[in-house]
């Protein structure tokens, strides 16, 4: 059986799951990355906190993303491409809002499909090879501000996140059609309603997320992570503390060194604080 | 401007003004198309079907060459038969119900037609809508009683369900709907050399197969699967509208429903059929 034969006569299974994993899992990974991106504004603590969340998974992490994340997006990529190359858009005829709709629905896939390729590049690990993968978990806000801080890169970043949202918002309401959800014009019309309060949400949390690493401090963002950084250490250092445990866990700084004493402009540097000579105030291994 | 005369008292019936018209021509099928420009004068209460005739009853262009009639599809001229359909002034429409004054109050200019695109050229503004009706056939858009036995009296339709079904059934399949989706492209299989007919039917409809069903067919689907005697084969349709080609091509650019000249709630009966082949795809999966 030939893949043309299989991909004809399996036309309806695979553009129903196409449908469905633009909502799920893609959509889905989207509102999440979009609202803990957003927690941002709320300092770089608490953007930490979300990241450290998220990395907590650990060696499930790597297989979590590529089969959640990854994988089910090259593939609504490809049957999309390949929906796109088999339509023809008339908007210029025909310049009703539904069809304007179809088309952003396109044009917006098409460049948010360059973006993530882009956004992986310079902040994933998988990015690291061709001079990206500049995103670090434990200083997760200091580095994604850093990438983002050039005005054109913020703005790249803004027409990629907003043609996401538009993507996944105009999706929303034409899923319910296409699975049956809603019929009738009104139910349709009351849907859409629901699908633009939906994009605007995710469109605010974006731009704000945006925002908020544009207004970020580095230096004390980098300051605040390294602190919560030591302190993850140490209670690694404590946990699978049962046979080293005896011979005494290192003890950590209960306080962070001056701002001073971390040099900002060596990344590598803070490694020296991994290990740091027991001192006076080390936290008793009993807790 | 188009009233390129010395007339300017609007509306008298010995005005000699004329209306420019821009035919997209073809002499043949696969011949290359082109541009041919006629001087029409103007009557009062004129459509484009009249349009046609004045053109044809001329038979020069605007240059006073002499031409051959250019050659269009009607029959009705009351909007029911849906043979008519062409493009003027760049939209999907019926020419027996475009009238002229109404398309110079958008279109001053003059008007312009064009054959529909989504159909192999015949000549002129005829098109061969063969695919048209061969989508029909596809999702069997017919009710299956046919034969002379008495069959008793068929089941009762309660008058809710004649309410929805009536407005699908005024479809006159005259593909304005198909011409305006951006989702049903062309297909054409020219004739090969020393092909049979059967052989080369054959190859049509098998390219035809590939092809989107169309809107009209989706919704014909709909009516002839609510009908009680049409949904005995069901099954039938729901088959050909999960088939290749079918009801997945839709892409919501909600276009047909937008250029339907009977009104007909297309998008209801796709997002209808969307929610009978969820239901039919979960039979498919469980209930075997």
């Amino acid at each position: 059986m030939t893949l043309p034969s299989f991909v004809s006569r399996n036309q309806f299974l695979i553009y129903r799951l196409f449908s469905l994993s633009g909502l799920v899992p893609v959509g889905a990974f989207l509102v999440v990355h979009l609202l803990t991106n957003a927690s941002v504004l709320g300092g770089a603590a608490s953007f930490q906190s979300r990241v450290d969340l998220i990395h907590s998974l650990g060696p499930l992490l790597i297989p979590a993303e590529f089969a959640l994340i990854f994988l089910p997006m090259l593939f609504h990529a490809a049957v999309g491409f390949a929906i796109i190359a088999g339509g023809l858009p008339n908007v210029g005829s025909y310049p009703y809002m539904g069809n304007v709709r179809y088309t952003l629905q396109r044009a917006t896939g098409m460049i948010a499909f360059a973006f993530i390729l882009w956004h992986v590049i310079q902040l994933h690990w998988l990015g690291a090879p061709l001079g990206g993968g500049r995103f670090d978990p434990h200083h997760a806000t200091s580095t994604a501000a850093t990438v983002i801080a050039p005005l054109g890169v913020s703005l790249l970043y803004a027409i990629g996140v907003l043609s996401a949202v538009f993507h996944l918002s105009n999706g929303l309401w034409t899923i319910g059609i296409t699975w049956g959800l809603w019929t009738s014009p009104a139910a349709m019309q009351r849907a859409n309603v629901i699908s633009i309060a939906v994009g605007v949400v995710l469109a605010a949390a974006g731009l704000g997320a945006i925002g908020g690493l544009r207004s970020t401090d580095v230096a004390a963002a980098r300051q605040v992570e390294t602190r919560m950084d030591d302190f993850k250490r140490m209670m690694e250092g404590k946990a699978p503390g049962a046979d080293a445990g005896g011979h005494g866990a290192p003890g950590f700084p209960a306080t962070v060194p001056a701002a001073d004493a971390i040099d900002l402009r060596a990344p590598s540097e803070p490694s020296a604080l991994v290990i740091p000579t027991p001192t006076t105030s080390s936290i008793p291994a009993g807790n | 401007m188009i009233m390129k005369t010395d007339d300017h008292d609007h509306g008298g019936q010995t005005s000699a003004r004329t209306i420019p018209v821009r035919v997209l021509r073809q002499d043949a099928p696969g011949q290359e198309s082109y541009w041919e420009r006629h001087d029409v004068p103007w009557e009062p209460n004129m459509n484009v079907i009249s349009v046609l005739q004045k053109v044809a009853a001329i038979a020069r262009s605007q240059d006073g060459r002499p031409v051959a009639p250019v050659a269009w599809d009607c029959n009705c001229l009351e909007e029911v038969c849906g043979s008519c359909t062409m493009l003027i002034n760049g939209r999907t429409r019926m020419a027996c119900s475009a009238l002229v004054d109404r398309l110079l109050e958008e279109h001053p200019d003059g008007i312009e037609l064009r054959p529909m695109s989504k159909f192999p050229v015949v000549r002129d503004l005829v098109v061969d809508r063969r695919r048209l009706f061969h989508s029909l056939e596809r999702v069997k858009a017919w009710v299956p009683v046919d034969d002379s036995f008495d069959h008793g009296p068929g089941p009762r339709i309660s008058p809710e369900d004649q309410e929805e079904a009536y407005p699908l059934s005024e479809c006159m399949s005259c593909g304005c709907c198909l011409e305006a989706c951006p989702q049903f492209t062309r297909i054409e299989t020219p004739k090969r050399e020393g092909e049979t007919e059967e052989q080369f039917a054959a190859r049509r409809a098998a390219a035809f197969d590939q092809g989107f069903i169309g809107a009209h067919a989706v919704s014909q689907a709909v009516l002839f699967n609510k009908h009680p005697t049409g949904k005995m084969i069901a099954d039938e349709r729901m088959a050909a509208l999960t088939g290749q080609g079918g009801i997945q091509m839709c892409g919501n650019a909600q276009n047909c429903v937008a250029v339907c000249p009977k009104h007909i709630p297309l998008t209801r009966s796709i997002a209808r059929a969307g929610r009978a082949a969820t239901l039919w795809a979960l039979k498919k999966l469980f209930d075997r």
